[in-house]
């Protein structure tokens, strides 16, 4: 986009814009959290709040790429993936002894692999995004449980690792400041400034136009699953450094914050439109939300419902932009 | 379909993978139970094949509501967490001394206004199904922990043909589960609703251009699954004897793995609730051998999870290549 189109934009597109919708609700739902609790703008509860934050952004990133990808792309897996990557992990730090920075690495690889098996299924084969990244969720969910029978591993507070998900680095935890942040700054850059970004968009707006200017469209879209596999293990490597054991269940319920926050971030579900800025704005009210609920007593089990009712209320308010855009 | 324009070679080819596509179930589910009958001496027992009946009659009812929704290549994954609410309500009711009949009736009436708030978003909101119903998951999960509010609801069957009765072997249930299956697969082939739901599964536009009401017919679909979904609830209380906060939550892959492995297209237009109903006791008669054969339960999510994958590969790969050779003779 020129310096020319934007200037040319009128008030009214600025206001329409999503991300300015979403920087105004953080403020007001900080506000109103503040409100609600005197704790809520200290800068121990912002750290706190920012750590919870740093493991769904990057679930919610993956998911944003898989979406963006078109052709009905969803990726209902990335919490087992999570669990398992992270339970992998666990088996190669305890039980064989290794480093838990290379068990780290090895599960990111195998996150990638795990994504992999999405995206033969979905890119090659041809098979609908939904029913197979649900059926690898109970998959690679039933294959954490039976690696370690429902226990949880640990032997992570080794080496320097805790540092990664427990310490702050001029007051910005390190997980954010050293993971999520730099991965955000690249895949937004990587969306608006190189041909990867350009394919993207145009792979997810129409497969046989992108096929037409000579996209490899199935390859792409393989890459996009591998990505949001890799990333989804990149969260279990922050979990298991921040909370120092592996649970089977630990990504259990993690695909709805991750699908709920790529959409009110204003990824059309469609594919091919929306701006991974956007979905940066949407992680912030999803964590200030949730750090609120939580700061004000309503537990776990209650902000579940509220994230259905914010994922529903979501997919209303991108359905009824388009449908302005349009008419 | 003639084969005269086709080489005698692709025409064969064609004629082989259509019979392949409808026999590969019944073939399955013979080969499994010869393997279970000899792995697990006591898997053809009566006794035992009624157990899996009563067990798995819950799920056949999601099945069958399910499989409306995939035809119309749509999908609900919140039957699971809706199937709790309706359970605890239901209990509750019972227990407080509500006459059984007026339970079923409200069950079935609040499963269907569940079912409403989904269709609601998905026809009249025009969110994508897997969206909308993944929301209303979300929530009917937190409702039922609200209402369960730290208190187990215990119940017994609330009319003896919902709970594990047998007269002469043969379990109640099952008959009730049987009829409901004979209804849909009557109205799916012979009544307008049905037919409707298939022509708008294969082709949305092309229905509503030849006077389908699409937007209707799909609105009552997703309240035929909520009405379903309330008289399996009732099952289920019957079935566990106890409301807890998370009830009915681990049923709704099964429910969708059924249908799927049934050989209904998940892409719409193509299937119905028999194939579903196969689907399922594959599936139930699956979970059941493992476990008479020593397997730890763990294992179940992955038996199933591996089932659908294969089921969906194959249902697409050969639907393609089927596409393509009809492609051909065009």
């Amino acid at each position: 986009m020129t310096t020319g189109a934007l200037a040319g934009r009128s008030i009214r597109d600025r206001v329409g814009d999503r991300r300015v919708f979403l920087a105004v609700l953080v403020v007001v739902l900080g506000a109103v959290m503040s409100l609600l609790s005197p704790y809520f703008l200290q800068v121990s509860n912002l750290l706190a709040m920012t750590q919870y934050g740093a493991v769904i952004g990057l679930l919610a990133l993956g998911q944003a790429f898989v979406i963006l990808g078109g052709r009905g792309g969803i990726d209902l897996s990335v919490g087992s993936v999570l669990s398992l990557s992270g339970i992998v992990m666990g088996v190669l730090a305890q039980n064989l002894g290794l480093s838990p920075w290379l068990a780290a690495a090895a599960a990111v690889v195998l996150g990638a692999l795990l994504g992999s098996v999405n995206g033969v299924m979905v890119a090659r084969l041809g098979l609908p995004p939904l029913i197979v990244t649900l059926s690898t969720l109970f998959l690679y969910g039933a294959l954490a449980q039976v690696l370690t029978e429902g226990g949880q591993l640990g032997g992570f507070d080794r080496e320097g690792f805790a540092a990664l998900g427990q310490s702050a680095i001029l007051g910005v935890p390190t997980q954010v400041l050293l993971v999520l942040a730099p991965m955000f700054v690249l895949a937004i850059w990587a969306q608006n400034r190189t041909a990867f970004g350009r394919r993207l968009h145009q792979v997810g707006t129409s497969d046989r136009a992108a096929g037409l200017v000579g996209i490899d469209v199935n390859r792409l879209r393989f890459r996009l699953y591998c990505l949001s596999g890799a990333l989804a293990a990149l969260g279990a490597v922050v979990t298991n450094a921040w909370l120092l054991t592996a649970r089977p269940s630990a990504g259990t319920g993690m695909e709805l914050q991750a699908i709920t926050i790529a959409v009110l971030g204003g990824i059309d579900i469609f594919g091919g439109r929306g701006h991974l800025s956007g979905v940066l704005l949407a992680l912030a009210v999803v964590v200030v939300l949730s750090w609120g609920l939580q700061l004000a007593q309503v537990g776990n089990s209650v902000q579940t419902g509220i994230l259905g009712l914010v994922l529903v209320g979501a997919a209303l308010l991108n359905n009824l932009i388009s449908r302005k855009a349009a008419g | 379909m003639t084969a005269t324009a086709l080489s005698p070679a692709a025409g064969t080819t064609t004629r082989m993978l259509t019979l392949l596509r409808d026999a590969l179930l019944p073939i399955l589910l013979v080969a499994e139970v010869i393997f279970f009958a000899v792995a697990a001496p006591a898997f053809l027992s009566a006794a035992n094949l009624a157990n899996v009946v009563i067990n798995s009659a819950d799920l056949a009812l999601l099945a069958a509501g399910m499989t409306l929704v995939v035809l119309l290549a749509g999908i609900d994954v919140s039957v699971g967490p809706m199937l709790g609410v309706v359970a605890w309500v239901g209990a509750t009711l019972f227990v407080s001394g509500l006459p059984p009949l007026l339970v079923v009736l409200v069950a079935v009436l609040l499963g269907g206004a569940l079912g409403a708030v989904n269709a609601v978003l998905i026809v009249g909101g025009r969110i994508s199904p897997i969206i909308a119903t993944l929301g209303t998951a979300a929530v009917f999960k937190t409702v039922l922990f609200l209402l369960w509010n730290s208190t187990d609801v215990f119940a017994g069957p609330v009319v003896p043909l919902l709970g594990p009765a047998r007269a002469g072997g043969v379990p109640l249930v099952g008959l009730v589960v049987l009829a409901v299956f004979a209804i849909f697969a009557y109205v799916l082939r012979h009544r307008v609703f049905g037919r409707r739901l298939f022509a708008i599964g294969n082709d949305a536009e092309g229905a509503r251009l030849l006077g389908v009401p699409v937007g209707r017919t799909s609105f009552a679909a997703y309240v035929l699954v909520g009405a379903l979904v309330g008289i399996a609830a009732l099952i289920y209380v019957g079935r566990v004897g106890v409301v807890q906060a998370t009830a009915g939550q681990e049923l709704t892959l099964p429910a969708i793995a059924a249908v799927v492995v049934g050989g209904t297209s998940i892409l719409g237009g193509e299937g119905g609730v028999l194939r579903s109903l196969g689907g399922l006791v594959f599936i139930a008669l699956l979970q059941n051998g493992v476990v008479l054969m020593g397997v730890p339960p763990l294992w179940n999510g992955v038996l199933v999870g591996v089932a659908v994958a294969l089921a969906v590969a194959f249902d697409v790969l050969t639907r393609r290549t089927l596409d393509k050779r009809i492609g051909e003779r065009k």
